[in-house]
Formats: structure tokens, sequence, C-alpha cells
């Protein structure tokens, strides 16, 4: 299969089970909102090192929050049911809860998975915090230096997937660079997906474990790494001289599905040679996204 | 089972009608006969709902009452769910210890609205009670949970005692507002009345009071002016004279 005379890999992506949790935060102009929401993010790439991954899925209208004002959604992932409140504690604690004129609502209010961020956070107003019960959702009111912060009680939880990718394979840096960007931009702001890494774009993709270092749980991906083709069992056509990958996390499978279907044919470029995708054999995550079986449901 | 019952006024009472069975998760239970057998007491005498009201439907609660009942007290008391809609004004004690579901009067109500039985710790525990009108003397008495949103004046005292919850007043509040108030708030978007048990903190945009007035235009369709949900409140910290967690929330503009 081609498009725009960009080969696609037979092969797919390899995604696992995760835990997430949306969270919308408003703020007193759209500016605010996104300076909490870029650091509740931040440091958010990969569970490998974060313990999480995190990004922003998309701005808001006042017409789509809460409490009437402009909004930033973001999803909020980890591999297990207790890490992502204790995560959530600790990040909106220093950073929600920090930037001012903003309030942090749930965006899954219908998960039956309900936990108790903002109850846990109360404890910041030190016995001077309130609770309002208002359409049957309890938040809580923290006294604040600026006047008050508040929270919803409880965030819903459901299962997302995490880990869904595809690379870019260029002849060279520029080109790579060039497709990544035009994906990115087509996948930005889809419903049910973010882009945990900077800018959306990974440049280190990483192989599971190490060949020399017992200890790395993650080491660098040498079959794709252009710098090593002639002393390691290099995957990449020749012509190809730099690779950039694309990781997706989502609510569900069709979200990165979706999204796919809309950032592989954007970054199927002059310059890009192939787009192929990492997996493990299959036999690690439970989520298989067939790269031509995506693009083929697209029309391409 | 119908989509709603509706009680439709058929014979004015001629002193006060204490109709404490009219509950919206009570009738949900009962058909129109067993409705109309429930006992209610008229001028301190038994008596019962049908001899005061033609009912329609049955085993809903979803519940509409037709006609204008400044002589019916207590409907809505003890009620723990459902909706019940009064389509005109309704006598004291108005969803009087209620603990769940939603009152909503197309007209003035009473004293008491909210509030406690005699000689009781507590009134309302959860729910909502919307009056579209004036309400009497102490609304929210006592309340522990829950929401009042009266378009309309307050009285006397209105939210005096209360535990926690949210009294919100369109209009103007009465003196005594607040009185002995441990939590809750007093939202007051005309003029109030202020005890002197209440000490100002500071004046600011309570991110709760936009949600809430939020709320209660889209899901009540309470017509809320946009310059209560962003506007600026002062508050003020009471009852210093008892806890001192609650507060009267002012609006002073824009």
């Amino acid at each position: 299969m081609k498009i725009n005379g960009v080969a696609i890999a037979d092969t797919f992506a390899e995604a696992f089970t995760m835990r997430v949790a949306r969270i919308v935060i408003t703020g007193r102009t759209t500016k605010w909102a996104r300076e909490a929401a870029v650091k509740l993010t931040g440091f958010a790439t990969s569970v490998i090192g974060c313990k999480c991954e995190a990004g922003i899925e998309r701005e808001l209208t006042p017409a789509e929050t809460p409490d009437g004002r402009p909004g930033i959604s973001v999803l909020f992932l980890t591999m297990d049911k207790d890490s992502l409140p204790q995560q959530l504690i600790v990040r909106l604690g220093q950073t929600v809860l920090t930037c001012p004129t903003t309030a942090c609502f749930d965006g899954f209010p219908d998960a039956p998975d309900r936990l108790t961020v903002g109850k846990a956070l109360r404890v910041f107003g030190d016995g001077f915090q309130a609770s309002k019960v208002i359409g049957g959702k309890r938040y809580w009111r923290l006294p604040v230096m600026e006047g008050e912060f508040l929270i919803e009680e409880t965030f819903g939880m459901l299962k997302g997937v995490g880990g869904g990718n595809f690379l870019i394979l260029a002849g060279d840096a520029d080109a790579a660079l060039a497709a990544a960007e035009a994906a990115v931009a087509a996948m930005t702001s889809l419903p049910g997906v973010i882009l945990p890494f900077p800018g959306g774009v990974v440049r280190s993709g990483s192989k599971v474990g190490s060949k020399r270092y017992k200890n790395m749980v993650a080491t660098t991906n040498d079959p794709f790494d252009p710098t090593l083709r002639a002393i390691t069992q290099s995957q990449l056509p020749e012509g190809v001289n730099s690779v950039l990958e694309i990781v997706l996390d989502g609510t569900d499978a069709p979200s990165i599905e979706a999204a796919m279907r809309a950032g592989i044919p954007a970054a199927c470029r002059p310059g890009v040679n192939t787009i192929t995708a990492a997996n493990f054999g299959g036999k690690l995550g439970p989520h298989h996204f067939h790269l031509r079986k995506i693009m083929s449901e697209a029309g391409a | 089972m119908s989509d709603a019952v509706t009680l439709s006024l058929a014979a004015r009472p001629d002193h006060v009608l204490v109709a404490d069975c009219i509950a919206a998760d009570r009738f949900a239970e009962l058909d129109a006969k067993e409705i109309a057998e429930l006992p209610v007491v008229h001028g301190g005498r038994p008596a019962t709902l049908g001899e005061f009201f033609t009912i329609r439907g049955g085993h809903s609660s979803v519940v509409r009452i037709e006609g204008d009942l400044p002589q019916v007290a207590a409907i809505g008391a003890g009620m723990a769910g459902g909706e019940l809609t009064i389509d005109g004004s309704v006598g004291r004690d108005l969803g009087l210890a209620m603990s769940g579901g939603r009152i909503d009067v197309r007209g003035p109500a009473g004293d008491n609205a909210g509030g406690a039985r005699p000689g009781a710790a507590r009134g309302m525990t959860g729910g909502e009670i919307i009056v579209r009108g004036n309400v009497g003397d102490e609304a929210g008495a006592r309340m522990r949970r829950g929401i009042i949103a009266v378009t309309g004046d307050g009285g006397r005292g209105t939210g005096i005692g209360m535990i926690a919850g949210t009294v919100v007043v369109f209009g103007k509040v009465g003196p005594g507002a607040g009185r002995f108030l441990k939590r809750g708030s007093i939202v007051a978007l005309g003029p109030i009345d202020r005890p002197g048990t209440f000490r100002y903190a500071c004046t600011y945009r309570p991110p709760h009071v936009g949600l809430l007035l939020r709320y209660l235009r889209g899901r009540a369709g309470v017509e809320v002016a946009e310059r209560y949900l962003a506007g600026r409140y002062e508050r003020y910290s009471g009852d210093l004279a008892e806890l001192g967690k609650g507060e009267i929330l002012r609006w002073v503009g824009e």
C-alpha cells in the first residue's frame, strides 16, 4: 500500500490498556487554563520514566465547561488504577491548585469508577475548606490567597489505551520533522486522543530492556537508529536517514484509530519513505492497530 | 403508571390545609385512588386529599399541582426524591425537612420553606426548592444541605440557624438573615439586611456561585442575568456568635 508515494508497512502498532481520567481545567481566560494544563501535563511523556502519560486533548469553549469559562481538556493515564489517583493528587495539587483563576472539573461524569481526588486535596484548606453539592455533585472550595479554588470531589476513571504509534521513516531529518509536524497538526484536538511527547513527536523511540545494561527498562530502538545501520540488524530501508515516532494515547481504540487515520496521510509527504509502527510481536499489548487496515477503512 | 400525577384544586380550603402527604417520591408507589385517600388536616380536623383535589394519574414521581394554594401547608414535607411543580402560590412549610428531589413553585411561598419541623434540629437535608416569587419568613431555617432559590424577596430570618446548604435570593432579603448560621451560604443578589455578627472578609468572584447560578439557569430554567454569573460578591463570614464558617455573599457588581 502507498499513500502519496509513501509505503505503508504491513505491520501494526501494539498498545496497552491503561487507566485514564479526563480533567477539565477552566480559567478566567484560555491563557490561564492552558498555563495550568501545560504544567499539569509537563514531564508526563511516558510511564517508563514519568509514571504517567498526559496531554492536552483540546480547547473547550465557555459553552462546553461547567462554569461557563474557557477551558482545556486534559487526558491523564497511568498503567494501573491505584497510581492514577496518586499521580492526580500530587500533580493537580502542585499545578492546577497553584495556578491563578483556575477551577477543576471531572470530564468523565458517567464513569462508575470514581477517584476521590478533590476530596484528598481539600485538606490544603486546613479546615477552612467548604463543600457545595450542586446538581448531585460535590465540589470543594479551598481558600487560597487569590480567593478560592474550586475542584470537583471525584473524577471518573475509565480503561483507556496507551502506546498507539506510527513511525515516519524519511530521507533526512528535515523531511521527517516536517512530516511529523503535519501529522500532529492533523491529529491535534481530535476527541479522545492525546500525543504525550514534546510537540507530539518522539525522536528516541525505545525497545524493551537493554543488550548491555540489565537494569535498564528501555533503551534506544537500535534497529531504527540510522547511525547504527552498519552495526545492528537495521530495519531501515535504503535511503532512510531519520526516523520520528508519533505516540498516541486515548480513551479507547476507535479514538486512536481515528487519529491515526488522520495523521498517517498527513505524514505522507515528499521526502518520506515509509510509515511503519512499533510492536513487540503482539505478545505484550492487547490492542493492535494494523496500519494498512486502518488506512483501508479510510479509503486510501 | 402515568407520566405524571396531576392534582387540581377542586375545593378551596376554608382553613389551613396541612397536606404533608404530598411528596413526589411517595406518589410513585400509589395510584390515583390511593393518593386521594391520603390523610390531610383541614382546620385541625382530619380529612382526605381527595376532598380538595382532583387527582389524575398515579405511580409517578413527577407531580404537578394546579391551583393557587396559599392555604395549603407542608407540601413536599419529608420529600426524598422526584419532581414536584406547583402552578401557583403555596402556604407555609413547603419542603419541610425534605431530603431530596426538586420542588418548583410558580408563585410565592409562605414561611419556613425548607425549614425544620417544630423542635427538630435540622431543616431540609437535601434536594432543591425553587420559588419563583417571594418567600415568607425563615426560609431554609436550620437547613443541613440542599439549595433554596428564591427569585423574589426573602422574608425575615432567611437561613436562620443554617447548618449547611445554600439559599439564593434574587430580590431583597429581610432582617435577621443568617442569624445563628454555622456553615452554609446565603447568596444575596439584591439588598440584604445583614446581622452585626457577620464580618466583612473580602470582595471577590466566588467560583461556586457562578456554577450554581448556571446550574439553576440550565437545569431549572431560572432566569439569571449574566451580571450575576461572573460578578463580584462581598463575603461576610458568620455567624460569629456561632461557628462562623458560614457566609453571606452579596453581589456588588460585574
